[in-house]
């Protein structure tokens, strides 16, 4: 010990000098690391947890079905059965949450262009219509039921 | 050190020690005082991250070009209006070669009018004209070797254990290296808080036993979402493994994507 204090004063000071680096280091890192860091991997386990929190906005269909079990039967034996509730009538969580007539979308013209408007980008498979050609007046739902493709109404 | 012990010698270690403990709960409440500035508020419960493993896979042979993924994705994410996008579809449009130029394809364009978000108008060339047209939805590859967590200068963006690459909003500081680095152009700064954003895999849905919203909205199941941990019967997304051909985007880059696409050319990239 007396032998490490009779190094030369100028290595001293840089030893001491090292050391003292080293320890605000340490004492930072005790400090800043936060609490979860490391939990999964090189990162704030926490983060995964805060991402998570958020609040969905679309429902999903099994939500739709609980009240409206009837009109998924009835889907699903036609040819709209892989179609989810939400493609057409929009988020539904709000009105999940709260049942109300106002807060959902009663789905409308446009939506059902969006899938049957003849282009030639789109596969073979998709019935497609071209609007010029396919009758033009105001609702698609006058010969077609959304719920039933196959049906006459 | 005096190879005796004096009565000063021991008082002096006893209060050293004494100190030590003292200091010990007090640095810790300290701690958790400074901690505290980082940390938000907590989640929901009963979700473990290392017994998924999230895979998301696209069939383009089935995507009809509607946009809904786009749409629900920019909705259910509280995405930024304008040309940010998590995920969109794009429209390829290959032209017949000039006759006589002697070339098996034509010109490869490519569009995504708002992501895709409101559809596909006409293609930009006259039907007659198009030797191959298809939708390929584009969203992060989920690389098992992300180059953009690699560059995070500050460790804010990293690979989850159940397959989603995810950014920690808290601690990234909008650099932007990371958005130079996907070779996908999957991530961008949101002008809203400045912090890099992407595809999270709707990890706020999935933990809670949902689909992602684009998933759940496609009309056509092109898109594909499983747990290869706890696959359901007649599970889609080994069927769709079982019954495709797959490959990745830019696989020459090394990033080695877990989205695998089937139905896709040679130009997509």
């Amino acid at each position: 010990m007396r032998r490490f204090f009779h190094m030369p004063p100028q290595i001293l000071r840089l030893f001491l000098l090292a050391v003292g680096i080293v320890s605000v280091y340490l004492i930072a890192r005790y400090f800043l690391t936060p609490r979860s860091f490391g939990e999964y991997g090189w990162y704030r386990g926490e983060a995964l947890a805060e991402l998570a929190a958020r609040q969905p906005m679309y429902a999903g269909k099994a939500a739709c079905e609980e009240c409206h079990s009837d009109i998924v039967q009835q889907l699903s034996k036609h040819e709209h059965k892989s179609l989810s509730c939400e493609g057409c009538h929009g988020p539904g969580q709000a009105h999940a949450d709260d049942p109300r007539k106002d807060n959902i979308d009663k789905s409308s013209f446009a939506v059902c262009l969006r899938c049957h408007e003849a282009n030639p980008s789109r596969p073979k498979f998709q019935k497609q219509i071209s609007l010029k050609t396919h009758y033009t007046g105001s609702k698609c739902t006058e010969c077609h039921v959304p719920h039933m493709p196959s049906e006459v109404p | 050190m005096s190879k005796q012990l004096s009565r000063r010698s021991i008082l002096g270690k006893i209060g050293a020690a004494l100190a030590g403990v003292l200091a010990a709960p007090a640095a810790r409440a300290a701690k958790t005082a400074v901690q505290k500035v980082f940390v938000t508020a907590g989640a929901p419960k009963g979700y473990d991250p290392t017994q998924h493993k999230w895979r998301m896979a696209i069939d383009t042979n089935k995507c009809i070009g509607c946009g809904l993924c786009a749409q629900a994705c920019k909705t259910e994410n509280h995405v930024p209006a304008g040309p940010y996008y998590r995920t969109w579809v794009e429209r390829y449009v290959i032209t017949k070669p000039k006759p006589g130029a002697a070339e098996a394809r034509g010109e490869v364009m490519v569009d995504s009018p708002e992501g895709g978000m409101h559809g596909f108008g006409d293609p930009p060339v006259p039907k007659e004209d198009i030797q191959q047209s298809f939708f390929v939805p584009k969203l992060c590859n989920l690389c098992e070797r992300s180059p953009c967590t690699q560059v995070c200068p500050v460790g804010a963006t990293f690979d989850s254990p159940d397959g989603a690459v995810l950014i920690d909003p808290n601690y990234c500081i909008g650099c932007g290296f990371c958005v130079q680095a996907c070779p996908y152009g999957c991530r961008f700064l949101s002008p809203v808080t400045k912090t890099a954003e992407k595809c999270t895999l709707c990890y706020h849905r999935i933990t809670r036993g949902l689909k992602p919203a684009c998933v759940e909205v496609c009309p056509t199941q092109a898109r594909i979402f499983g747990d290869l941990l706890h696959p359901v019967p007649n599970d889609p997304l080994q069927q769709f493994y079982d019954n495709n051909r797959v490959q990745a985007l830019k696989p020459h880059l090394g990033t080695e994507p877990r989205v695998y696409y089937a139905g896709i050319d040679k130009e997509v990239r």
